[in-house]
């Protein structure tokens, strides 16, 4: 479920950005049916997303989500915030933990510089458990309307 | 000198295409699905309208499933225990198991419905480097996407790190 969405009257002015700002929080609730509808619409059939006790065999405390799934969210999240006539530009992730069935996500980010002549916004971003466990730091480009 | 994790033979092959290139023509249930089951209901991606008015040429398709849409169909029986297919070009290392570390996208044009992507992996870097947990090798992956027109659309870089 997502708290934001794409949206003209509430897309972010270029004039009003400034380096510091926070974007508004996303949050996302991977449950089985969430981890079985992104197998399915990927094509991915890697069992540690479907099996737990193949899961719990390789290791894992419970089902992963998968980390192309953790990537469309932080694209979600980057073009909701753009609103229709922003443009993501590129976006760079780590992988540095999975998330697990039944674990909510949140989704958080700040604007680190703005060009106001080209438009171009860059930002940091996390994708971090409720209980503040960093899974996916990044970074992205944003173009922004200049007029 | 300390021991290499990554064979001559591996090595060599920097700069190989390990895959493609694929040609597919981008589905609008396919992508609608995918946006679906991310759970991004965009307009862009479901009203031609609401694209138009944003400024596209037609409706879209998320930005990252350009990569999904060009994995081709396989038999189950090519599938490992784990689930995941038997690998067909996989560069060997000297290594017990390979994470996925990361990606980086590049989106220079839009993907829309009826596009004609080609995809073309290559082996674009293996490194060796060391890490607090010992040495380990940073394996990069690149994909360049391009359209009907011969506009590159996208690429991706996806990092393996194997130790």
């Amino acid at each position: 479920m997502s708290t934001i969405t794409s949206d003209v009257t509430t897309a972010p002015k270029l004039s009003d950005l400034s380096v510091g700002d926070e974007l508004p929080a996303m949050h996302k609730f991977p449950d089985e049916a969430q981890l079985f509808l992104y197998s399915a619409a990927s094509h991915n059939p890697h069992r540690i997303h479907y099996d737990r006790e193949y899961a719990r065999f390789e290791g894992h405390e419970d089902l992963l989500v998968h980390g192309p799934l953790q990537g469309a969210w932080l694209t979600q999240y980057l073009t909701d915030w753009a609103g229709p006539h922003g443009r993501l530009l590129g976006v760079t992730w780590q992988n540095r933990a999975s998330g697990l069935a039944g674990e909510e996500l949140v989704y958080s980010g700040t604007v680190t510089s703005v060009d106001s002549a080209t438009g171009v916004v860059e930002l940091e971003i996390a994708e971090r458990t409720s209980d503040g466990r960093l899974l996916m730091p990044a970074t992205a480009r944003v173009r922004l309307p200049t007029a | 000198m300390r021991e290499s994790l990554i064979p001559e033979e591996s090595l060599a092959r920097v700069g190989e295409v390990l895959s493609g290139p694929v040609t597919v023509v981008i589905d609008q249930r396919e992508a609608q699905r995918y946006a679906y089951a991310v759970g991004d209901e965009n307009p862009i991606y479901f009203d031609a309208e609401a694209a138009q008015a944003a400024g596209y040429r037609a409706l879209v398709a998320p930005p990252t499933y350009v990569t999904h849409a060009v994995v081709q169909p396989r038999t189950a029986s090519d599938l490992r225990t784990d689930g995941l297919y038997r690998a067909r070009t996989g560069v060997r290392l000297l290594v017990n198991r390979m994470m996925f570390g990361g990606e980086e996208w590049d989106f220079i044009e839009p993907v829309c419905i009826g596009d004609e992507i080609t995809a073309t992996t290559r082996l674009a870097a293996l490194d060796q480097k060391q890490g607090s947990k010992g040495p380990f090798v940073r394996q990069v992956r690149e994909t360049a996407f391009v359209n009907q027109f011969g506009t590159e659309v996208a690429r991706s870089r996806q990092i393996g790190i194997a130790r």
